[in-house]
């Protein structure tokens, strides 16, 4: 719902402006959505008002490194991409998909996906998020797998997106095109400005008509071209201000590379956390899980976020495909990370083979515990039948 | 196997209490030859494997030493090492402390009383057997419980060895919205406690007192739970420092657990009725009222009747808990810092079962250079064995069986936690 | 009432341990009388005088394998349990005690007991695990009470546990909690550490202590190395890798790296 940049003139409000807004969105009965300060860090929850965002507060951002700063610059915006991503919004950590009760000889389902989706309002949305907004929508959108609830909650909301006047160290959007400022995928688009007297003026621009109908009540006036200006300066400023670049044609570069010693310098330093894909706006991977009660007598489904790098995730037929992680082994020398190759698979064989009835003494061996208790997840398809054994 | 002359009374594996232990009693002519209350639970050397340690990691390692009443363990390392380090914890923090305490209690007094203890007053085996004909005790303690257990997370984050404890206060000071949460429980609990506590005095007695020297922690303007002076009913009246001074060890061949003695060679008692019997006058005005309507006079003597002190105890947790919870205002700091300092300290708190004694010398870079902890039911041990001895002789008229059961909930009467003595239970009974 | 004409047999036995994991069933409240309802609970002296006999369909083993007696005692357990889980870190891992495994036994026993000639125990605390084959091991010092309903759950209902195996950071960047170690610079185990908890210290500022133990695959060798950079001394990584899991593999071997040569 969210309509091409329109050519309609740009106009300012000020900080007053922006706050009346935010008081008319709530009023319309929309949950704002915004960045925040919180446990030392922007993240993204809901703003009551223009006083929950972080004035004054700037962010350090390095690999593996995040500190927040504050000074006497009164800048509602002059952080960077935050802690967060959007897609916890639209696509919730962990969701319930249906319930089942037994009833007779059978189940009834309940679908508790019928509920209305809230109506969010995702305001100070990067372009970069903005980008990534658009990449789950391919994915789970009209477009793509036609996520139900996805669809829902993405259509019922208003995108207020904020473009960047300043870059972090990591940043690197220029080089993707998809930044510092926000382009499109937007209802409304803010440049914040310094007014000269301490406060904000903000530069708008409308995406969409339900970005029009929002803005039209809050006081305006037509921008001039000091702030257009002003606007060009700050936004040249933030993408001057990137270190980092994408390299051209970076898929092929990779391809050429796979046996790369960089992979292992990576695989080294990788802890296999799955922090990167959980905290990417892009990445949209879930397993399901089916619960019951004690009694079996209801079951459901949630649906969570999971991650390629988790053993169960990328379990398949025959073995996992990420059998270890580099230097798995406290002191050792650095082995190299092994790719699902025939030779691991030989060894999910023969360990599928070990559990089965056939190979009873090897399932019994005392060493047979597992380190991580993957080990025994892989056999895990027939506790039962190894249980029984094990009281023969 | 008895005969006329000799009897042989076994339990090997004493239900119903925290750890493992068994009671050997031979009995011959009619008189108890030989009574050991055997702790086999395996030792795990807590206070050596704490050399070398950092005194910030005391109070989570100790507290791995007991699953049941981790917030003594820890609260009492976190005494001791503050001790050391010369700061003290006041105000809104110290309330928090207390408020987690209560939740401590709350939570090992319901479990105890009611599922653990009162099934002996009913003949039954166990609380489910209790749930089939009463099950509205059951429900009701469990509620408890589950508040104690509430009140554990909101403060400490979890329920069994909490994580938001530390020398000096806590990681992160509960939100006040959170705290607020328990005020109806917290009320609704002081009724639930009190039911409890009604249903309970109507269980019959065995007639058998004791005289015993009660040791206890006093505070000058609380019922003692994790502050106080170290008393006794005989005059004793020392601080936490001066206990090696009058309190020693023994290590019997028959346990595991260290017992505890007087310097003197005299065993003692430790536990909610020790509490009772020197701290009555400090109870809070609904547990005062509750210990009224339980007839439990000024002084209790009957170690039966501990379960009726766990239930006063329990509305006094609940009362002190909802005070706290009322007033709480989020402190501006989560904890109270010091740099370490080489020194000794000590700490000494009123775990559910009685009071836990540790104590810690530190050097100048904070690695812990020895501990020493003295828990509630090591130091109850001989007088548990005493309480046995009396118990047997008042009752050799009994069938063995009754006679086995009598004595297991002798020993029940003392929420035994064999973990925590055998840093404790099996019965036998030799009759020959 | 109609009852099914059996119900599967519980039994809990107890080793080397603070009892917390038992405890945990009996602090699952809402659910215990359902669980009661649910199974025979066939042995469980922590909370019941009453005994039944084996064989046991479900077997949940608390504690770790100290002293000759229990090694010999963990086999006729076995032996009687048609299910074995083991429940908390020192029957999966050894626990706190298995700090013994790097120190010399006698010396701990002769500081404790005034009559070391008393105390018969093992050199080393091990897991069940090392004796006897285990069918899932529940991590945790202590479990999650929620992941040991969810166990008796599923194996009540002949399905998998849904106990993953992945890192705590999963579970706090599910939550939305806020990297300590990226945001504040706290040591955290949580890249290398096993989930499960529900995500309990970095919501505190806390870093968490890994007592869950390994997760799948930690690299806990790169974890060390970041941390190192960021300033923590060799004892304090030993000491980070050496505590309720102490003699889970990937943490024994960790932490022997960072011994002091």
């Amino acid at each position: 719902m969210h309509a091409e940049k329109g050519g309609s003139a740009r106009i300012v409000i000020d900080a007053d402006g922006l706050r009346q807004l935010i008081n008319q969105l709530t009023a319309d009965g929309f949950e704002v959505l915004g960045p925040r300060q919180e446990d030392g860090a922007i993240v993204l929850g809901p703003i009551a008002s223009i006083d929950d965002l972080p004035r004054g507060v700037h962010d350090e951002q390095s690999p593996g490194h995040y500190r927040l700063t504050q000074d006497g610059n009164s800048a509602l915006f002059g952080h960077n991409a935050p802690a967060h991503a959007w897609k916890r919004f639209v696509y919730p950590p962990s969701e319930l998909l249906w319930r089942a009760r037994r009833e007779g000889s059978g189940f009834i389902m309940e679908e508790p996906g019928k509920v209305e989706a809230p109506r969010y309002v995702f305001f100070g949305v990067r372009a970069c998020d903005l980008k990534a907004l658009r990449i789950l929508d391919a994915v789970l959108g009209a477009g793509g797998a036609r996520d139900s609830r996805y669809v829902a909650r993405r259509g019922r909301s208003l995108v207020i997106a904020v473009n960047c006047t300043q870059s972090g160290d990591t940043c690197f959007c220029a080089s993707m095109g998809s930044g510092p400022v926000a382009r499109d995928g937007y209802d409304l688009a803010l440049t914040e400005l310094a007014d000269g007297n301490g406060g904000q003026r903000l530069l708008v621009a409308v995406g969409s008509e339900p970005g029009a109908a929002v803005i039209k009540a809050i006081p305006h006036r037509p921008a001039d071209e000091a702030d257009i200006a002003a606007e060009a300066a700050v936004l040249k400023a933030a993408q001057d201000g990137q270190h980092r670049k994408m390299v051209p044609d970076v898929a092929a570069l990779l391809q050429r590379n796979l046996e790369h010693r960089q992979w292992n310098q990576v695989a080294e330093r990788c802890l296999g956390c799955a922090n990167c894909t959980l905290v990417c706006p892009t990445c949209f991977c879930a397993t399901v899980e089916d619960v019951t009660n004690l009694s079996g007598d209801t079951a459901e489904r949630w649906r969570k976020w999971d991650s390629c790098f988790t053993g169960d995730f990328t379990y398949i037929h025959g073995g996992g495909i990420r059998r270890s992680a580099a230097r798995a082994t406290g002191s050792g020398s650095p082995t190299s990370y092994r790719r699902g190759g025939s030779s691991s698979r030989r060894r999910g064989v023969s360990a599928a083979a070990a559990a089965s009835p056939g190979a009873r003494s090897a399932s019994t061996s005392p060493r047979r515990r597992a380190t991580s208790g993957k080990a025994k997840e892989e056999g895990n398809d027939e506790p039962r039948r190894r249980g029984r054994q094990g009281a023969a | 196997m008895s005969n006329a002359r000799t009897r042989t009374i076994k339990v090997d594996a004493l239900a119903r209490v925290e750890g493992e232990g068994a009671l050997n009693v031979r009995i011959r002519d009619g008189v108890i030859r030989e009574l050991q209350l055997r702790i086999y639970e395996p030792p795990r050397f807590f206070e050596p494997l704490l050399r070398g340690r950092q005194y910030t990691e005391a109070p989570d390692i100790t507290s791995r030493i007991c699953g049941i009443c981790p917030i003594a363990y820890i609260m009492s390392s976190s005494q001791a090492m503050e001790d050391i380090l010369g700061i003290r914890v006041t105000g809104p923090l110290r309330d928090l402390r207390r408020l987690i305490y209560c939740g401590e209690w709350i939570e090992s007094h319901a479990l105890h009383a009611a599922m653990l203890h009162a099934p002996d007053f009913l003949g039954l085996a166990d609380a489910f057997e209790l749930a089939q004909q009463h099950r509205e005790v059951v429900v009701k303690a469990l509620e408890l419980k589950k508040l104690g257990n509430h009140i554990l997370e909101v403060v400490g984050g979890r329920a069994v060895h909490p994580v938001n404890l530390k020398v000096g206060g806590f990681y992160k000071a509960p939100r006040k919205a959170k705290v607020r949460e328990l005020i109806p429980q917290l009320r609704r609990a002081i009724g639930t406690a009190m039911e409890l506590g009604r249903v309970f005095a109507t269980f019959d007695y065995p007639e058998y007192e004791f005289d015993y020297t009660c040791v206890t922690l006093r505070h000058p303007d609380e019922y003692a739970i994790h502050e106080g002076r170290i008393v006794s009913n005989r005059g004793l009246d020392i601080a936490p420092s001066e206990f090696p001074q009058h309190f020693r060890e023994e290590h019997v061949q028959h346990s595991n657990a260290l017992h505890g003695l007087t310097t003197k060679g005299h065993p003692y008692l430790v536990g909610p009725i020790a509490r009772y019997n020197n701290n009555a006058d400090q109870l809070t005005p609904l547990a005062r009222e509750a210990a009224k309507e339980l007839a439990l006079g000024p002084v209790v003597r009957n170690p039966f009747k501990s379960i009726l002190v766990r239930m006063v105890e329990t509305v006094l947790a609940c009362e002190e808990a909802l005070r706290i919870c009322d007033a709480y205002e989020e402190p501006d700091a989560s904890c109270v810092e010091a740099a370490p300092r080489a020194g000794t300290g000590f700490g000494c708190t009123e775990a559910p079962r009685g009071i836990c004694w540790h104590t810690y010398r530190i050097d100048e870079t904070g690695h812990i250079q020895d501990a020493r902890i003295v828990p509630p039911t090591s130091q109850n041990q001989r007088q548990i064995e005493d309480d046995l001895r009396g118990v047997l002789e008042a009752n050799l008229h009994l069938a063995d069986d009754v006679l086995q059961w009598r004595c297991e909930q002798t020993i029940r009467n003392y929420d035994p936690c064999i973990s925590c003595a055998t840093h404790f239970i099996e019965l036998r009974i030799d009759r020959e | 009432m109609t009852r099914p004409p059996k119900k599967p047999k519980l039994a809990v036995w107890k080793f080397a341990s603070c009892d917390g994991c038992q405890l945990s069933l009996l602090d699952c409240e809402d659910e215990l009388l359902a669980i009661a309802d649910g199974v025979a609970i066939a042995y469980f002296p922590e909370a019941t005088r009453a005994t039944l006999p084996g064989p046991y369909d479900i077997s949940l083993v608390e504690g770790s394998i100290t002293t000759p007696d229990d090694a010999e005692r963990i086999h006729s357990i076995r032996r009687r349990s048609k299910r074995l889980v083991t429940i908390g870190a020192c029957a999966t891992a050894g626990g706190i005690q298995a700090l013994r495994n790097f120190t010399r036994v006698e010396d701990l026993i002769r500081s404790v007991y005034a009559r070391p000639e008393y105390i018969d125990t093992l050199s080393k605390s091990t897991p069940i695990g090392d004796h006897v084959f285990v069918d899932f091991e529940l991590r945790g010092c202590p479990i999650d009470r929620f992941q040991l309903v969810e166990v008796l759950n599923a194996l009540l209902n002949g399905r998998r546990p849904n106990i993953p195996h992945y890192s705590q950071c999963v579970e706090c960047k599910r939550a939305g909690t806020v990297c300590v170690m990226v945001s504040r610079g706290i040591p955290c185990m949580g890249p290398v550490t096993h989930a499960g908890c529900g995500n309990l210290c970095p919501p505190l500022g806390r870093g968490c202590y890994g007592c869950f133990g390994p997760m799948e695959l930690p690299n806990t060798a790169g974890l060390a190395g970041w941390l190192g950079k960021e300033g923590c001394s060799s004892e304090q990584l030993r000491g980070m890798f050496r505590t309720y899991n102490a003699a889970a593999a990937p943490f024994r071997r960790e932490s022997e790296a960072h011994e002091q040569r």
